[in-house]
């Protein structure tokens, strides 16, 4: 199970005028194995554009992405991402978004059909597998994400803001199904949000960043119990959260 | 005293459809209404096309031929096995110059849309390439390569590939950047993003283009066939036109016309519907 760990990063963004701007300053933390770490930081402070460096989308500038299995600092490996909307291609069904996903992590054509239906079952979509996703509603959709991430068995998981643009029962739906698989699954997961009740369900770790440029303002460890429930105590932990960052605009 | 459920209100609201009760689901449109509302509108498009040129010929019964006198010549000609042959001749000059100008546009298209130094590149040949018309290129591959099957490929090739780049080019421009992202993400190779999310995105494009190149690609045939080859519609419009049979020339057109009409509704709508069977309907216009 491999381990992520983000060391000095640093990124640079330039405006229309060419000047520079630094996003990410310095940046370090680790993503434990197996665990859910929760990066929560003020609206564009640069978790974004850490998850698309982490994919391989962007590339920091300084610093270093390392990942880490038993001990061993091993290549990026394949990473599964569930982004803020589902980026689902259209003209094809939910079986065969997921397959192509498959596809790509390489995985053996003969085994497609029985991962993609396992991981539709785990988010109770299994019915919808010969469905295009444009049928589906917005948290249809999500789940399907969220399955096309998990399907390609990845040891790393990264999740950014995978519910806010769904509405809040439905995001709740979500939560209690994407919490019950990271504790069933024991993936390592970065999950970027600005919900603080939503961190405090998810997480195992949270990680706060400042304003941009992002820096690591606090680790904080989850003392609430496993398996996760919602309770007063989840907004307990919120509140605390919150007096540790402040979630407002530069 | 045993107890007898009254289900008499919830069959009433059964019956108005109020919500929460259960109901049974609408029923779906009849194939028929489908079939007139498909019908109807194109069938209504013809007939008013033959009721001018009808009120025309009433008017100047010696500029124009009667649209009997034209149908009987059209029937003549399918009946006598000299429509198939020399359709069949323009069709292939049109479909190979066609499939060649796709191929290449495809490719060149995709290659401007991605890489900035093919769209430097190509960019003012793709602009030259629209200034000159259809007939020019006619022109100039009959003076090349002579009397022969070269000439109306080549013709029809180097006519309709500036447009057809323009249209994939535009398309590739504004592909989904998001799902480009998740390709990469997802490892795709190469080849599954273009065949996978790429190409699909395509599709509006790529059939609009077809159906405008198809339509500039018959052109360009008719006139190379006219002077550059022994057979064809073309050829066989300029036979009509040298002896002013007026009914032949009219009725080599609307042959061709019915051609395209055929390609039109027969092949490429079905492929069209067929390709954005994902897409769910919109009623723009809805109340």
């Amino acid at each position: 199970m491999a381990e992520l760990v983000v060391k000095a990063a640093e990124k640079w963004f330039h405006r229309e005028d060419g000047s520079p701007f630094k996003i990410i300053d310095r940046l370090s933390f680790e993503a434990r194995a197996g665990c859910v770490t929760v990066l929560i930081g003020p609206s564009g402070c640069g978790k974004s554009t850490l998850l698309n460096s982490i994919v391989g989308l962007e590339k920091l500038d300084h610093g270093e992405l390392l990942f880490v299995n038993n001990g061993r600092n091993q290549a990026r490996p394949l990473i599964g991402y569930v982004f803020q909307s589902p980026r689902l291609l259209p003209w094809k069904t939910i079986g065969e978004n997921i397959a192509l996903a498959l596809k790509g992590a390489a995985v053996a054509r003969d085994g497609w059909s029985s991962r993609v239906e396992h991981y539709l079952k785990l988010v109770g979509l299994e019915e919808y597998v010969n469905q295009f996703p444009l049928y589906l509603s917005g948290g249809q959709r999500q789940r399907v994400g969220l399955a096309r991430a998990l399907a390609v068995e990845s040891d790393v998981v990264l999740m950014d803001e995978p519910f806010a643009s769904v509405d809040e029962l439905t995001a709740r739906q979500l939560r209690e199904t994407t919490r019950r698989l990271c504790e069933q699954l024991h993936r390592t997961v970065l999950f970027v949000t600005h919900n603080l009740a939503e961190a405090a369900y998810m997480s195992d770790y949270v990680v706060t960043l400042t304003r941009r440029p992002a820096r690591l303002d606090e680790y904080v460890t989850n003392p609430l119990p496993t398996p996760r429930r919602w309770g007063p105590e989840i907004y307990n932990f919120a509140a605390q959260l919150e007096t540790k960052v402040t979630l407002k605009e530069e | 005293m045993a107890f007898e459920p009254d289900n008499s209100a919830l069959m009433t609201a059964q019956r108005a459809g109020v919500a929460g009760a259960e109901t049974l689901p609408p029923a779906a449109r009849s194939g028929g209404a489908e079939l007139t509302s498909r019908l109807l509108p194109p069938l209504f498009a013809v007939l008013s096309v033959v009721g001018v040129w009808w009120a025309l010929y009433a008017i100047y019964p010696r500029l124009l031929p009667s649209p009997l006198s034209t149908v009987q010549e059209a029937i003549r000609l399918l009946s006598d096995g000299t429509f198939f042959f020399h359709m069949y001749q323009s069709l292939r000059r049109v479909f190979v110059g066609s499939v060649v100008a796709m191929l290449f546009s495809v490719g060149v298209g995709i290659y401007m849309g991605t890489v900035i130094m093919g769209e430097r590149f190509f960019q003012p040949l793709v602009v030259l390439g629209l200034t000159i018309p259809g007939l020019m290129w006619a022109l100039i591959a009959v003076m090349l390569f002579g009397i022969n099957e070269f000439s109306p490929y080549f013709a029809v090739t180097v006519t309709i590939f500036p447009m057809l780049v323009i249209n994939i080019w535009a398309g590739v421009k504004s592909l989904d950047k998001e799902l480009m992202d998740m390709s990469h993400v997802f490892h795709f190779t190469k080849w599954m993003k273009i065949s996978q999310v790429i190409l699909p995105q395509l599709v509006p494009n790529i059939f609009a283009a077809t159906r405008y190149g198809l339509g500039l690609a018959w052109k360009v045939v008719v006139v190379v066939e006219m002077f550059g080859t022994s057979n064809g519609v073309g050829y066989q419009v300029m036979k009509s036109y040298q002896v002013f049979n007026m009914e032949g020339v009219i009725a080599w057109t609307l042959t061709f016309v019915v051609a395209m009409i055929v390609i039109e509704y027969g092949i490429i709508n079905c492929a069209e519907r067929r390709l954005t069977a994902w897409r769910p309907k919109i009623d723009v216009w809805r109340r």
